[in-house]
């Protein structure tokens, strides 16, 4: 019985959800919004453009956010496909106020009628209040309008953001943690976002250090082998491999420099699951 | 883990209860029995069996036969009195044992032909704690050119026949009941067991159970986690379809409580192998094949390490490990007119290993990992040995044998940490061939001279290939497979000569004297890795699992055995390893210089022995692998035994004092250095009918 549950068994249940999907697949389109949750929805008024903001998860992280905007023409309720977006998130201080690292969408064009931006929130709302603006350019008419929203930014278990000011330049730079999202055994892709602060409203994406790393589980004093240290891929994101053998804490040390200029070797990132 | 789970089952108590119902039952008992040894000692080889090279069962048969004697023995106790053996020991319990030095991997534990791998990534459960003296039929050790028949192997072969029912048209009821103590580890051993024939049916019961407290090494000082609790039990019922042919089927069970592993940073909280085979037999021999049989077996086996006995454990964590074994084979053999005889064996088996660590830190989430990634083993294997008898004079005899096998991850946390060592997680597939090749010449009336050359591989173990971050407690380091590792192979060449002087009524002399060496190609061992670090706390690093590129064994053994009127009977032997790797350095666990003597009187219902064992100091150690020099040692050990009948049973008591001299010593093989027991005064009662 057993030999037949498992030989058998899965066939006859593959098959069955096989000839299930079959029948199933021509009448269901893949709604592009189903994995997400939406924050919010508001008009850049202007724009004449009706805004819907998503959000992976309800609750925002400082850290690197991704955001998915969905737009439809205020009149006619008809999809807009095609737009230029931007982002500005502004944290208001009482005495002052600074902006974050952001990331435009990278074209006009919407994929599967979204719209993907991100920011990365460096403080929560602990310090002040949040605002992230959304500003939408119609091509077509010209039109530009704006959507601001107040967005409550909390401190994860695990900081996925860090800072530090470089030794070699002095430069102040923020890492932003974007894998691995789901840590498990093995392979898993290492991604930050770096940025550079230049002014107190503009943080460009940095592409000039490069980092080792090494991880390591702090309550054994282990470290795992073969990890790959990220190099640059694009618009700041570094990308490597870090390598988990077990589960549990785990914390990935990352030492910038600037060719061989040591720029900083005290940031880490916590990794538990 | 859920996967290695299911729930320990009550067995303790249902043995408990079983026996206090057939306890009284028994109590008349007659040992029907392989053999009260006192009373068939004198089992000496005839001129066949020497001759016959293949089936060399017989000196080393006459040396178990002796020792099985001694009712308090293990099968680990009488393995180690044969000269080809020796044990890795890393606690009194779970010994490993190692033929010429070869061990693991390089063997072969079959029982009843059957594969069972041992669930324990620390190798606390070689097979053969799976029998008892009371269920063994017999042990047989091959080495050199048989080693690979079973299963290729560069090392040999331990094969363990279980008891099986003996066939009995009468209806009659054979019952014993033993019960035995030992002052050295406050053990407790019990033993049952119960044989029925009616018609064409028989049936055999078995059970063991033992209990041992720490035990107390030479000198006074006492152990500490050396302690175990053990039940075995065996069920086997045989169906006799017509004179030539049975059918059977076997179960044993073993379970182990808090078993005690002073060498290791942990014990074994739980263990438990279920074992069973349906069988098809020829019962006598006649013309076309013969002594053929054909098997098909399961078996599973479950382990929990455990450390919570442990003081100073900086981090409390579980070790569950899990094998479980299908497989079949069909075995025979066939005479072709007087000179030439063929005997097959065709085997296929599968195996799943998987083992896992779970850690515990306070305030933290657990940690876990696979120590073994989940795997199937898939082994398909095809052994001939072909004998020709060229004339009254010579014979030869040719070995062939090749295994196919596969390796196969099968889960994705297992490739993952696979792939993370930078290994290809696809699986391998290795075809093995071995072959042998020997002559006999006669000499005289009765003796031989025996000449063999081969060649053998070996496939790599699971903890060689796919192990993760396994702490050895001898090296104190943390070891990692290679799956991309070559398979280790062999040459090598044995000779010797055999045979019996004397008087067959009077006096009479059996010896044998061999001497074999082997080159090793692709050596496996364990290379330190300085790049990677620990994952166990307080290892001294992580070694991989490497090929060397070889490494040269040598030795010989020499075993003597006389009988004087019957009444006394002299056994000695001596045997001596020499092993070395590429770099000049001695290999690992290769035991020094040592010698038996054991003396036996029994003129009658009484017999008394006396045993002197003596071990050379080991100069040749491998620092590498952290062994350290071990002193030479002698010991005593003084037996006696009685029996005699009461109306129909009988009645049977043993007594001795082993380590007559209280002396403090361990063996080269020896994990850590533990002392091994003390004087020990034991007795034992056995009651048959």
């Amino acid at each position: 019985m057993k030999l037949f549950s498992k030989l058998y068994l899965p066939i006859i249940l593959s098959a069955a959800f096989f000839l299930n999907a079959c029948t199933k697949d021509e009448a269901v389109t893949v709604d592009p919004t189903a994995q997400l949750i939406k924050l919010t929805e508001g008009y850049a008024t202007g724009a004449a453009t009706k805004v819907l903001v998503y959000t992976e998860s309800s609750v925002i992280n400082t850290g690197y956010t991704r955001f998915y905007l969905q737009l439809k023409d205020s009149a006619s309720g008809a999809d807009v496909t095609q737009a230029q977006v931007m982002l500005m998130p502004m944290m208001d201080m009482g005495t002052m106020k600074h902006s974050a690292p952001v990331e435009n969408p990278v074209s006009e064009k919407a994929t599967d009628g979204l719209f993907q931006a991100a920011s990365v929130f460096i403080m929560s709302s602990m310090g002040g209040s949040w605002t992230m603006t959304f500003t939408v350019r119609r091509p077509e008419s010209g039109k530009r309008g704006s959507l601001a929203i107040p967005v409550t930014v909390t401190d994860p278990a695990k900081a996925t953001v860090k800072s530090f000011t470089a030794a070699d330049d002095g430069q102040k730079y923020f890492i932003a943690l974007i894998e691995p999202a789901q840590p498990r055994i093995g392979i898993n892709d290492f991604e930050i976002g770096v940025y550079r602060k230049a002014t107190m409203m503009s943080f460009p994406a940095d592409s000039a250090l490069n980092f080792t790393i090494e991880p390591e589980m702090p309550t054994m004093g282990h470290g795992s082998p073969n990890n790959v240290n990220p190099t640059h891929a694009q618009l700041g994101h570094f990308k490597g491999k870090v390598n988990f053998t077990m589960t549990g804490f785990w914390r990935v040390h990352l030492d910038a420099l600037h060719g061989t200029a040591v720029a900083d070797t005290t940031q880490y990132f916590d990794i538990e699951f | 883990m859920s996967r290695a789970g299911s729930k320990p089952f009550p067995v303790k108590k249902i043995i408990l209860l079983i026996g206090t119902c057939i306890g009284p039952l028994m109590l008349f008992a007659q040992q029907s029995l392989p053999a009260n040894p006192f009373t068939d000692s004198t089992r000496f080889i005839e001129l066949r069996e020497v001759h016959l090279q293949a089936r060399t069962a017989s000196p080393q048969q006459r040396l178990v036969n002796f020792y099985r004697g001694n009712a308090s023995f293990t099968l680990e106790d009488i393995m180690a009195r044969l000269p080809e053996v020796s044990f890795q020991r890393r606690g009194p319990y779970g010994m490993e044992p190692s033929i010429r030095g070869y061990t693991g991997g390089q063997i072969n534990v079959l029982i009843d032909g059957m594969r069972i791998y041992g669930a324990c990534t620390d190798k606390m459960d070689p097979p053969t704690i799976y029998i008892e003296p009371l269920n063994l039929d017999h042990v047989q050790v091959q080495t050199g050119q048989n080693g690979f028949l079973h299963g290729s192997s560069i090392g040999g072969s331990v094969l363990l026949k279980m008891a099986e029912p003996k066939h009995d048209e009468e209806g009659n009821l054979h019952a014993s009941v033993s019960s035995g103590y030992s002052s050295a580890s406050k053990g407790w051993y019990e033993s049952a067991r119960l044989h029925f024939g009616t018609g064409r049916w028989s049936f055999l019961a078995n059970g063991t159970y033992r209990k041992n407290q720490d035990y107390r090494a030479g000198g006074g000082e006492t152990i500490p986690f050396s302690a175990m609790e053990k039940a075995n039990y065996g069920f086997s019922a045989k169906y006799r379809l017509n004179e030539n042919l049975s059918v059977k089927a076997d179960f044993l069970g073993d379970d182990g409580w808090n078993i005690g592993y002073p060498a290791l940073p942990m014990d074994v909280g739980y263990a438990a192998a279920r074992i069973g085979s349906l069988s098809i037999q020829s019962e006598k021999p006649k013309q076309g094949w013969t002594n053929w049989n054909a098997k098909l077996y399961a078996n599973r086996v479950q382990h929990y390490m455990d450390d919570t006995h442990r003081p100073n454990v900086p981090m409390h964590m579980d070790m569950p490990g899990l094998s479980k074994t299908y497989g079949a084979f069909a075995e025979g053999m066939r005479q072709t007119g007087q000179r030439h005889s063929l005997r097959l064996r065709a085997d296929v088996s599968s195996t799943f290993l998987t083992a896992s660590m779970t850690m515990y830190p306070p305030n933290e989430v657990p940690m876990f990992m696979l120590t073994w990634p989940d795997h199937r083993k898939m082994q398909s294997g095809l052994g001939a040995a072909w004998t020709f008898d060229a004339d009254s004079n010579w014979r030869f005899q040719a070995n062939a044998r090749v295994d196919f096998i596969t390796h196969r991850l099968t889960s994705t946390d297992g490739k993952e940490e696979v792939a993370v060592l930078g290994y290809d997680t696809d699986g391998r597939n290795d075809l093995l061939s071995n072959l042998s090749l020997s002559a006999t010449r006669k000499l005289l009336a009765r003796s031989a001279v025996f000449m063999n050359i081969a060649y053998a591989e070996r496939i790599p173990t699971g903890s060689e290939l796919y192990g993760f971050y396994l702490f050895n407690a001898q090296d104190g380091y943390d070891y990692i497979g290679k799956a991309d590792l070559l398979r280790e192979s062999s040459f090598q060449a044995e000779t010797g000569i055999k045979g019996i002087v004397g008087n067959v009524q009077r006096v009479r002399v059996s010896y044998q004297l061999t001497g074999f060496a082997s080159y090793l190609d692709n050596y496996i061992t364990g290379i330190v890795e300085p790049d990677l670090s620990a994952m166990t706390i307080g290892a001294n690093g992580v070694k991989s699992y490497q090929n060397l590129p070889w490494a040269l064994q040598a030795g010989g053994e020499a075993s003597l055995s006389g009988a004087l009127h019957k009444q006394w009977q002299a056994v000695v032997t001596i045997r001596y390893t020499y092993a070395r790797d590429d770099q000049g350095d001695p290999l690992p666990f290769i035991p020094p210089l040592k010698s038996m003597l054991s003396l036996r009187y029994q003129p009658g219902r009484f017999s008394a022995q006396a045993e002197w064992e003596a071990a050379s100091r080991q100069e040749r150690y491998a620092i590498r692998a952290g062994e350290d020099e071990t002193p030479g040692f002698m010991l005593l050990h003084l037996r006696c035994g009685y029996s005699f009948p009461v109306s129909t049973s009988r009645i049977g008591l043993q007594a001795g004092v082993e380590n007559v001299f209280d002396t403090f010593y361990h063996e080269h093989l020896d994990w850590g250095n533990i002392p091994r027991q003390g004087r020990n005064v034991y007795i034992q009662l056995n009651l048959s009918f």
